[in-house]
C-alpha cells in the first residue's frame, strides 16, 4: 500500500462530492472513488441517444442549500439555474386544468376559477406551510441529537432544537405538533375543497416514498419537500446542461481544492483492523489506506455489503436490515419529435415549462398507491413530468425535446413476474396514462428509456431503487 | 334560584359516571343527567329480544384502570370480570390460529405455524411488555402542555423524561418506532405467519380510520396491549351480566357517595351567559344551576351543540371542527339457537369462549380498509366476535346464545345511498362473511340487530359513530387531545370541563378520562378557582 489519504469517500454522488470538497477545502488529502465511469451518482446527464441528453435519474433541483453553492463557489464552476415561472400544471381528463405559478397572486387567481373559498384561504395556507417548513429546515443544520444519550454536545443540540421550536410561537408550535403526524390528505382537506388543488399539493407528501396521500406522516413530507417553495408549490429549477452539470461543478470545486477523483473504481470492502476502518479494497484487489473512510452509499449497502458483518453487533445488523427502502418510483426518459399537445390547454406555453403533474384527485393518487401496496405497479400512476429542453435547448437537437417522467408507484418487489420481464409493460402504462391527456404523445416518441426500481438499484446503487 | 349542585355532569356514560363518583366521593353535591332511559352510555346491557341480553355497543373491558375498580370499590357493587380464554382466528383453508391467555400454550400453538415465530413471540411479548410499562404512566396523568413554559408543565415533562430514561434506555428507540410506524411494518420485522401478524395487527386498527399498513397503527396496537398487561389485575375480559353491569356498578358507587342520577333528562344547552358556565338547560326547558358543568359527551357535540358558538373564539371553533371523528365501525348483535360450528375447528370448545377474530391476513384487513377509504363499507370486513353467553349463561335462555360482532370498516359518510337504506345490506355482508367460516350460522339466527355508525350517533350520541369520541391518531392523542392547548379537561369557558373519551387518554372502557378530569376539577376547587 503506497498511497495514504486523510479521507477516502466511497461514491461520487452529490453528497460524496460535497463531503470531499469540504474536507479538501479544509486541507485534507481526499480521494473519491466512483464505481461508474462518470461522477454524479443519481444526478447525472447522459446522452443515451445521439443528440438527446437525459438527466437520467434526478431531474430537477429543489432545495440545494444556498450556502453550499456559495461556500464551494459552484457558480464559478459553471452551475447555472434556470427557474421556471410556472410551478405545476395539472391537466384534468375533462378538458380543464389547474396551473400553479411561482407568483402567488397568479396562483390565487387561477384557484378562483375552481373555488373562491379555496382562493381566499390559499395565502394563509401558504404562510403556515412556509413557517413550519422554515422550522423543519432549521433542524437540518444541526446533526440530530440522540434523545437517549446525555452527553454535553447532545444536550446542546437538543436545546438548539428546543429553541428553534419555541421561536415558532405558541400557535405555530401547537399547529406543528398537530400537523406533523397527519396525513397530507387530512391536512389539505381541512383547508381546501378543490380536488385537483389538494392532489397536486399532496404530491409533495408522497413523491419518492412508498406512501399514499391518506397515510399518516405524509403531511410532514409535504412540509419537508416545501423548502424553497414558491406559493406553496415547489419551485422548479432546471440546471443548465442537465443535472450532471451540478455534480460536475461540485467535482470541479472539490478538485480545485486538491481532492482526487477516480472513476471505474468500485470499492469491494472497507478494510477494518482492530475495530477501526483503515482504508478500502477495490474490486480489482487494490488496497488504498486512509485515516477515515466515508461512505456515500446507503446504510444497507454500507453495512451489509462493504463491511464484514461479523464485525458488527447483531442487534445493530438487525436494525440495519429493518431500515425501510422500498423504492416506489420508476423513471421514463423520452426523446420527442414534437411537444406534447394537451387537450385541455393546447399548444406550447408556460404550462410546459414547469412540472406537469398527473394528479387529478386525492383518490387517484391513493388508488395508484393501492396497486403498489399489493405488489403491482399502478395501473394509473402518478406522473411528475418535466421537459427540460424547453428551458435549455442544448439538451436536444433543434425542434426536438427530451421529456423526463418520474412515475409512481412502481414497487421494487412485484408479486407477479419480475421487473426484467415487465419493464416495458410498465413503460406502456406510463405512456398510455399521459397520452390520455396529450394524445399526440405516442406519435412524437423517438426513443424511450425505462428505468425500473431494479434498474435504479443496478445502475446507481440505490438499494431497492429508493431515491 | 339558588345553586343546587356543585357539579352537573352531562351524560351518564362510563366516564361521566366515574367523574361523578370521584367528585361525590370528595363531598361535592353532584347531579348526572342522561338523555336515555338507562345509564351507561355505550356500555349497556339491553334485552332487545325477549330472553336475550345484548351488550349492545361496547362488549369487553380491556383497559379499565385498576385504581378505579379499587378506589370506587366496584366489586362491592357487583362488578365481576370474567377472563376470556384467548383469541381464535379461523381461516378458510381449514387452518386456524389460537392465541391463549396462557403464554406457553400460545407459543406451542404458534409453533404449529412457524418455529421461528414461536421463538420471536417470546421476545416480542417481552418488548411489548416493556413498551406498555413505559407508556402506562401516561394513562394516569393529565398531559402537560409542550408549548407552555409554565414551571408546572416543565417539571411534569422533566419527570416524564426521567421516567422514560430510567426505564427506557435502549427501549426508547423501539418506543419511537412503535409510536410512528404501521402495525404491519412493525410486525413484519418480527413474524412470518400472516394470520398471526393480522390478528395482532387487528387491535391496531380498531376504532381508527386507518389500515394495518398506515403509519401510527402500531401505537394503537400498543394501546390495546396495555389491557393485557393489566390482565394480572383481572381488569381485562368480559363483564358478568354484560357491559351494563359495569356501568350500573359505577352508578351505584356514585350514588353511594351521594350523587344523584336523572335519566330521560336531555341537556339542550350549557348556560354560560356572562362568562363562566353556571348550569344547564334541559330540552324540557327546565334550568338547573351548578358551580361547574362537566361534559361527558364528545368535544364536537359539546362545543358545537351544547355551547353557544358565539361564546367561543373562532380559532378554537375551527380547531373543534377539524377534530377528526370519522366513525369506522358498526355492530351486529345476534340471538342464536345454537353455537356456530366452524369448519376449521368443529363443535363446541374453548375457542368459542374467547374472542373470535376474522383477520386471516394483513392484505385482508388492508383491503377491508380500501373499501372504506373510497366511501363504502367493507365487502369482507374485519370482525371481532364474542359469544358472551358461553361464559355467562344468564344472558340467554338455556341452550341458546347471544353473539356480539364488532365490524370494521363502516364509514359514517357513504358515497352511495344512506345508512338508513343500506343497514340490512351491511348486516348481510357481515353474516355472509362469518358464514364462510361457520356455515350453520345463517340458520341459527333467531334475531339480528344491526348498528351502523349512523345508528351509533342517533342512539348513543357518538358523533359520526366514532366509538372513541375522536380518532386515536398521533395528532389527536396526549397533549393534543382533543384540541392542542386544551388537553387538561378545561375549556375556554370557565367552569365548563370535559371528562369523556375525547380527552386524554382516549377511548375504550378505561375510565381514566373521567377520573383524571375529576382530579383536575378538585384541584381547581382546592386552589380557589371554583367558588
Amino acid at each position: 500500500m503506497e498511497r495514504r489519504y486523510d479521507a477516502i469517500v466511497i461514491g461520487a454522488g452529490h453528497n460524496g462530492l460535497i463531503t470531499a470538497a469540504y474536507l479538501a477545502k479544509a486541507g485534507k488529502k481526499v480521494l473519491v472513488l466512483e464505481r461508474r465511469p462518470i461522477v454524479g451518482g443519481a444526478a447525472v446527464t447522459e446522452e443515451v441517444y445521439p443528440g438527446f441528453k437525459y438527466s437520467t435519474c434526478s431531474a430537477i433541483v429543489d432545495r440545494l442549500a444556498p450556502h453550499i453553492i456559495r461556500e464551494l463557489n459552484l457558480r464559478g464552476y459553471g452551475l447555472e439555474f434556470l427557474p421556471s415561472e410556472s410551478a405545476a400544471f395539472a391537466p384534468l381528463p375533462d378538458s380543464d386544468y389547474l396551473l400553479l405559478w411561482k407568483d402567488i397572486r397568479k396562483t390565487v387567481r387561477e384557484i378562483e376559477r375552481f373555488s373562491k373559498v379555496d382562493a381566499a384561504k390559499y395565502t394563509a395556507f401558504n404562510r403556515l406551510v412556509s413557517r413550519l417548513t422554515a422550522f423543519i429546515h432549521s433542524l437540518f443544520w444541526t446533526p440530530p441529537p440522540d434523545p437517549v444519550a446525555l452527553r454535553a454536545s447532545n444536550v446542546k443540540d437538543l436545546l438548539q432544537w428546543g429553541w428553534n421550536f419555541l421561536r415558532l410561537g405558541r400557535r405555530d408550535m401547537q399547529q406543528a405538533i398537530r400537523i406533523l403526524p397527519m396525513s397530507v390528505a387530512d391536512f389539505l382537506d381541512e383547508w381546501f375543497e378543490t380536488e385537483v388543488l389538494k392532489a397536486t399539493l399532496a404530491t409533495r407528501g408522497i413523491a419518492g416514498s412508498f406512501l399514499g396521500p391518506r397515510w399518516p406522516g405524509t403531511a410532514f413530507l409535504l412540509l419537508y419537500h416545501s423548502l424553497g417553495a414558491w406559493g406553496g408549490v415547489p419551485g422548479v429549477e432546471f440546471v443548465r446542461g442537465g443535472m450532471g452539470s451540478l455534480t460536475q461543478a461540485i467535482a470541479q470545486a472539490a478538485q480545485a481544492c486538491g481532492a482526487q477523483l477516480r472513476t471505474q473504481a468500485e470499492v469491494a470492502q472497507v478494510l477494518i483492523r482492530d475495530g477501526k476502518a483503515t482504508g478500502v479494497a477495490l474490486q480489482g484487489g487494490e488496497e488504498i489506506s486512509g485515516t477515515v473512510v466515508i461512505s456515500n452509499a446507503d446504510p444497507r449497502r454500507t453495512f451489509l455489503k462493504l463491511v464484514d458483518p461479523v464485525l458488527l453487533d447483531p442487534h445493530f445488523l438487525w436494525q440495519v436490515r429493518s431500515i425501510k427502502f422500498r423504492g416506489s418510483s420508476a423513471k421514463v426518459d423520452l426523446s420527442l419529435g414534437e411537444l406534447p399537445n394537451f387537450t385541455c390547454l393546447p399548444g406550447d406555453g408556460l404550462h410546459l415549462r414547469g412540472v406537469i403533474s398527473i394528479s387529478p384527485s386525492l383518490d387517484y393518487l391513493e388508488r395508484a398507491h393501492d396497486d403498489a401496496k399489493y405488489g403491482s405497479y399502478s395501473q394509473k400512476p402518478f406522473l411528475y413530468i418535466t421537459i427540460p429542453s424547453l428551458t435549455d435547448p442544448s439538451l436536444a437537437p433543434p425542434g426536438r425535446h427530451v421529456m423526463s417522467i418520474l412515475a409512481q408507484h412502481a414497487p421494487y418487489y412485484l408479486k407477479d413476474g419480475s421487473w426484467e420481464g415487465r419493464c416495458e409493460e410498465f413503460g406502456d402504462r406510463v405512456i398510455d396514462t399521459l397520452a390520455e391527456y396529450a394524445p399526440n404523445l405516442k406519435g412524437a416518441i423517438l426513443h424511450r428509456q425505462v428505468l425500473t426500481p431494479l434498474d435504479l438499484e443496478e445502475i446507481y446503487g440505490l438499494t431497492e431503487g429508493n431515491l | 334560584m339558588a345553586v343546587e349542585y356543585d357539579a352537573i355532569i352531562i351524560g351518564a356514560g362510563h366516564n361521566g359516571l366515574v367523574n361523578a363518583a370521584y367528585l361525590a366521593r370528595a363531598g361535592k353535591r353532584v347531579l348526572i343527567l342522561e338523555r336515555r332511559p338507562i345509564v351507561g352510555g355505550a356500555a349497556v346491557t339491553e334485552e332487545i329480544y325477549p330472553g336475550f341480553k345484548y351488550s349492545v355497543c361496547s362488549y369487553v373491558v380491556s383497559l379499565l384502570r385498576p385504581e378505579i375498580i379499587r378506589e370506587l370499590d366496584l366489586a362491592r357493587y357487583g362488578l365481576e370480570i370474567l377472563p376470556l380464554d384467548g383469541t381464535f382466528t379461523p381461516m378458510l383453508d381449514g387452518h386456524y390460529l389460537m392465541r391463549w391467555s396462557d403464554h406457553a400454550q400460545t407459543r406451542r400453538e404458534i409453533a404449529r405455524h412457524s418455529i421461528a415465530d414461536a421463538e420471536a413471540y417470546e421476545e416480542f411479548g417481552k418488548l411489548m411488555y416493556h413498551m406498555a410499562l413505559l407508556v402506562k404512566p401516561l394513562l394516569s396523568m393529565a398531559p402537560p402542555s409542550p408549548t407552555s413554559l409554565n414551571p408546572g408543565d416543565l417539571i411534569q415533562f422533566a419527570r416524564l423524561a426521567k421516567q422514560l430514561r430510567d426505564h427506557g434506555g435502549k427501549n426508547l428507540y423501539d418506543l419511537t418506532k412503535l409510536m410512528t410506524v404501521s402495525s404491519a411494518d412493525f410486525l413484519d420485522a418480527w413474524f412470518e405467519t400472516e394470520v398471526l401478524k393480522a390478528t395482532l395487527a387487528a387491535s391496531g386498527i380498531i376504532g381508527t380510520f386507518l389500515g394495518p399498513r398506515s403509519p401510527g397503527t402500531a401505537y394503537v396496537m400498543l394501546h390495546h396491549y396495555m389491557g393485557e398487561i393489566d390482565g394480572v389485575f383481572r381488569s381485562w375480559g368480559f363483564v358478568r351480566g354484560g357491559m351494563g353491569t359495569l356501568t350500573q356498578a359505577i352508578a351505584r358507587a356514585a350514588q353511594g357517595f351521594g350523587a344523584e342520577v336523572r335519566t330521560e333528562a336531555e341537556v339542550d344547552q350549557v348556560i354560560a351567559k356572562n362568562g363562566p358556565a353556571t348550569g344547564v338547560a334541559l330540552s324540557s326547558g327546565e334550568e338547573i344551576q351548578g358551580r361547574v358543568v362537566v361534559s361527558g359527551v364528545d368535544p364536537k357535540r359539546t362545543f358545537l351543540k351544547l355551547v353557544d358558538p358565539s361564546r367561543l373564539d373562532p380559532e378554537f371553533l375551527d380547531q373543534v371542527r377539524k377534530y377528526k371523528m370519522r366513525g369506522s365501525s358498526g355492530k351486529v348483535n345476534l340471538a342464536l339457537s345454537e353455537l356456530p360450528n366452524f369448519t376449521c375447528l368443529p363443535g363446541d370448545g374453548p375457542h368459542l369462549r374467547g374472542a373470535i377474530s376474522i383477520s386471516p391476513s394483513l392484505d385482508y384487513l388492508e383491503r377491508a380498509y380500501d373499501d372504506a377509504k373510497y366511501g363504502d363499507f367493507s365487502r369482507r370486513p374485519y370482525l371481532d366476535i364474542l359469544i358472551p353467553s358461553t361464559i355467562d349463561p344468564s344472558l340467554a335462555p338455556p341452550g341458546k346464545h347471544v353473539m356480539s360482532i364488532f365490524v370494521q370498516y363502516a364509514p359514517y359518510h357513504l358515497k352511495q345511498g344512506t345508512w338508513k337504506d343500506r343497514r340490512e345490506e351491511f348486516g348481510d355482508g357481515v353474516i355472509d362473511t362469518l358464514a364462510e367460516y361457520a356455515p350453520n350460522l345463517k340458520s341459527a339466527i333467531l334475531h339480528r340487530q344491526v348498528l351502523t355508525p349512523w345508528d351509533l350517533e342517533q342512539e348513543f350520541g357518538l358523533t359520526e359513530g366514532n366509538i372513541f369520541h375522536g380518532e386515536l391518531s398521533l395528532d389527536q392523542i396526549f397533549f393534543s387531545r382533543p384540541i392542542p392547548g386544551w388537553a387538561r379537561y378545561r375549556t375556554p369557558i370557565k367552569n365548563l370541563y370535559l371528562c369523556g373519551s375525547g380527552t386524554h387518554p382516549g377511548g375504550g372502557v378505561m375510565g381514566a378520562p373521567g377520573r383524571l378530569a375529576a382530579l383536575e376539577i378538585l384541584n381547581d376547587w382546592k386552589r380557589g378557582k371554583i367558588r
